[in-house]
């Protein structure tokens, strides 16, 4: 059988959310106007983002995909190496790359499952390597975002269904599988897995790591030691 | 990288659709396996763009293959063989595919080198090799062809018109069948959907204003003969002028029978020289504008610069007005121009062709103009940012001023506008060269030179290009292809896919072409500026 590292991105590989990735997209519309009014709109979400992030990653998801309501797929798509360079490449913590590496030296197929959106999803995917992306998408009518996504939502428990919906497709052997989040929203996507891994946690997810006795890893600092199951096999 | 969804981009609608789609399904009355596997194929112009992907996929999707015999030019000191062996099969393309297929041995086994020139009498290939082939060849494939649009009258005609001679006096000779490749773009100046089924023969864009014209290739060549007579008795012995001269007799001569250039022009005769041959079975395939592989043998493989590159790179210079209609643009990956040649192949090899295939894409999956003029800008706008060089508050507005679609009477007074600044700028610059001395000006002198120049260029190579994109609608029926497809086995269908209904154009323009012209083509012609 084999086995496979699946990664959350936003807070686990970089430190840029959905909300910074919706950003770059409306100060960058078609027009000048344009961009100052859906960033005026951005602006004054954000309260309302941070609160709804709190309660339900689902409900923050919904309000914010509400948001490219209008915007042309084709734009949505010419702009993500772009907005890869600008904003999420700098972003990216310094031991994010490190760690993929070594899972795939260790012969962990790398999956990202992620909430972020497929157009923006596809520059960070090839600047890491994933063989295999799992994330969300917009609806679209004529290439016209309609503000809502293509169901299921993947979030919180979505994600576990989805890596059990992989590894019985792929013949993965799940409990020799890793998986890396920062947020408490992903615990069962972690629960799934035999090596869950807290990676740069909230507090929230921090207090679970402690409870469950499971490895904590800070890729934001150069000087932290990846878990001991990835060490070990990499001395053998 | 593969993205798990149970969602499938649906490029005509502008919507997802649940579910994956169904493999396709053939009739089987046309099998390229079997076809490929008992009959030998003799490949006419398999070193240009279009060949090389199509040698790599008969390579890679049909190990049945019984024998390939391919002719290539000798280059100066390089015999054909040489040339196929170090050039060809080194290239890009074909170099995975070789690596694949079992290596350089496995291919010396199946392919054999025969040298020619299409300019010549039987291709040019020897009396030795002519006797070798004889009784063995089943089908010629021809994908040779000068393909700029308006280079001297004389290379055109020699290559695209007495080529063609020379190729059908060889599958006479050869007792074979023929494969033709030829352009979408024969139709000339038209408008709205160009059938598949209209006669070849006599055919000129401008028929339909019956003017009491008639075209005739046998008249077309003989005023060929006379302005080539006349040229070698009046001849300037200035070779630019000569050149220039020849040109624009191609361009004048096809543009008074309703055709966009010289190329299109000479292609048709070619295609009527065919039509017009008795007891000849053959297929004649008009790919349109053969752009970026979509999959094959890798995406975004490109080369040369006669399709849409010069835009491209135009666009990524930071061209901000582009006069097109909101009609869409004939475009069709080379792997999928690839693999319908080789569907057609196999279609005549099995009795089952029609006369003519269009292998285009706006029938079923268009792509509208105004599309791809908004990929460009998003392209200069990705570009401009992280440009080192040249005036940074220039680099600035060539980022962010939006690129736009505009009419050609602003394109004119673009032009205007900007010429008479340069002017100004030179007067400003001589004055200055009489107070200060010419030590201090004579450079900016040149680099505005070099920068006149350099406008130039581009407005030749976007006045070109108007006939595909803004005096002409052009949507090329693709019928016939579609029904060949649908002829083959299911096995073939696993191997050979006429898919362009599934382009979505977005990503194919985004990630895949204009990447594919980054990396293959702007290394190759570095443009300045």
């Amino acid at each position: 059988m084999n086995k496979a590292a699946f990664y959350d991105l936003d807070g686990t590989l970089l430190s840029c959310n959905l909300v910074t990735e919706y950003a770059y997209y409306a100060r960058n519309d078609r027009s000048l106007t344009k961009s100052v009014y859906q960033l005026a709109k951005v602006v004054l979400w954000v309260p309302l983002f941070l609160g709804l992030d709190l309660c339900s990653r689902r409900l923050f998801n919904t309000f914010l995909f509400a948001g490219y309501r209008g915007m042309h797929r084709d734009r949505l798509i010419g702009l993500a190496d772009d907005l890869f360079e600008v904003t999420l490449k700098p972003s990216i913590f310094p031991k994010a790359q490190a760690l993929i590496n070594t899972t795939r030296d260790l012969g962990y197929r790398n999956v990202l499952v992620t909430g972020t959106l497929d157009f923006t999803i596809r520059p960070i995917a090839l600047h890491f390597g994933f063989e295999e992306v799992i994330c969300n998408r917009l609806e679209f009518r004529n290439h016209i975002a309609n503000g809502h996504f293509l169901p299921p939502l993947v979030a919180e428990n979505e994600k576990a269904r989805r890596i059990r919906e992989y590894a019985r497709e792929e013949n993965i052997d799940l409990a020799e599988s890793c998986a890396f989040s920062d947020s408490s929203a992903d615990v069962p996507m972690l629960s799934a897995v035999g090596y869950p891994v807290a990676t740069n946690p909230t507090r929230r997810l921090r207090r679970v790591a402690l409870q469950k006795n499971w490895p904590i890893l800070e890729l934001r600092e150069t000087s932290s030691n990846f878990p001991p199951f990835l060490r070990a096999a990499k001395a053998l | 990288m593969k993205s798990r969804t149970a969602w499938q981009w649906d490029p005509v609608r502008g919507e997802y659709q649940a579910g994956q789609p169904a493999p396709a399904q053939g009739t089987g009355e046309i099998s390229a396996v079997s076809a490929f596997a008992d009959k030998t194929v003799l490949l006419l112009g398999g070193t240009g763009f279009v060949g090389k992907v199509l040698l790599a996929l008969v390579l890679d999707r049909f190990p049945e293959l019984k024998h390939l015999v391919v002719q290539v030019r000798r280059k100066k000191t390089m015999s054909g063989e040489q040339r196929f062996y170090s050039d060809i099969l080194q290239s890009p393309p074909l170099r995975p595919t070789v690596a694949r297929v079992g290596g350089e041995n496995v291919v010396r086994r199946k392919v054999q080198i025969v040298e020619g020139d299409l300019d010549q009498p039987l291709c040019g290939i020897s009396p030795r090799d002519i006797d070798m082939l004889k009784g063995k060849v089943d089908i010629v494939v021809n994908l040779a062809g000068v393909v700029d649009f308006d280079p001297p009258v004389n290379e055109s005609f020699e290559t695209n018109v007495y080529g063609t001679q020379h190729v059908i006096e060889l599958v006479r000779l050869l007792n074979a069948r023929l494969v033709h490749v030829s352009t979408s773009y024969v139709a000339g100046k038209k408008n709205g959907l160009v059938r598949e089924d209209v006669p070849i023969e006599g055919y000129f864009p401008m028929r339909d204003m019956q003017d009491g014209r008639q075209f005739s290739v046998e008249k077309e060549l003989e005023w060929y003969q006379r302005f080539i007579a006349e040229r070698r008795n009046n001849g300037s012995t200035n070779s630019r002028n000569t050149r220039e001269h020849l040109r624009k007799a191609g361009m004048d001569r096809a543009e008074s029978w309703g055709w966009t250039n010289t190329y299109t022009y000479t292609k048709s005769m070619g295609e009527q020289l065919i039509a017009g041959t008795p007891g000849l079975t053959c297929a004649i395939v008009r790919p349109a504008i053969v752009e970026s592989s979509l999959r094959f043998p890798f995406a975004g493989w490109n080369e040369g610069f006669t399709t849409s590159a010069p835009l491209v790179l135009m666009g990524g210079q930071g061209v901000k007005g582009w006069p097109v209609r909101d009609g869409p643009l004939e475009i069709i990956p080379v792997d999928l121009a690839a693999a319908g040649i080789l569907i057609v192949t196999a279609a005549v090899l099995c009795g089952k062709n029609k006369p003519v295939y269009h292998l285009a894409s706006a029938d079923t999956n268009p792509i509208a103009l105004p599309r791809l003029v908004a990929f460009l800008g998003m392209n200069a706008r990705y570009k401009h940012k992280r440009k080192r060089s040249g005036n940074r508050l220039a680099n600035l507005l060539k980022a962010y001023v939006e690129t736009k679609v505009i009419t050609i009477k602003s394109l004119q007074t673009r032009r205007a506008r900007l010429h008479r600044g340069l002017d100004v700028i030179h007067a400003m610059l001589t004055l200055g060269k009489t107070v200060l001395g010419p030590g201090k000006v004579d450079p900016y002198i040149k680099s505005l030179r070099d920068k006149r120049r350099q406008i130039r260029q581009q407005e030749i190579t976007v006045d070109k290009f108007l006939p595909f994109m803004f005096h002409n609608s052009f949507i090329f029926e693709t019928r016939n292809i579609r029904e060949a497809a649908g002829m083959l086995t299911n096995e073939d269908l696993k191997r050979l896919q006429w898919d362009p209904e599934t382009i979505d154009w977005a990503d194919y323009w985004v990630n895949i072409h204009t990447k594919g012209i980054e990396k293959w083509i702007r290394p190759a012609f570095p443009v300045k500026g």
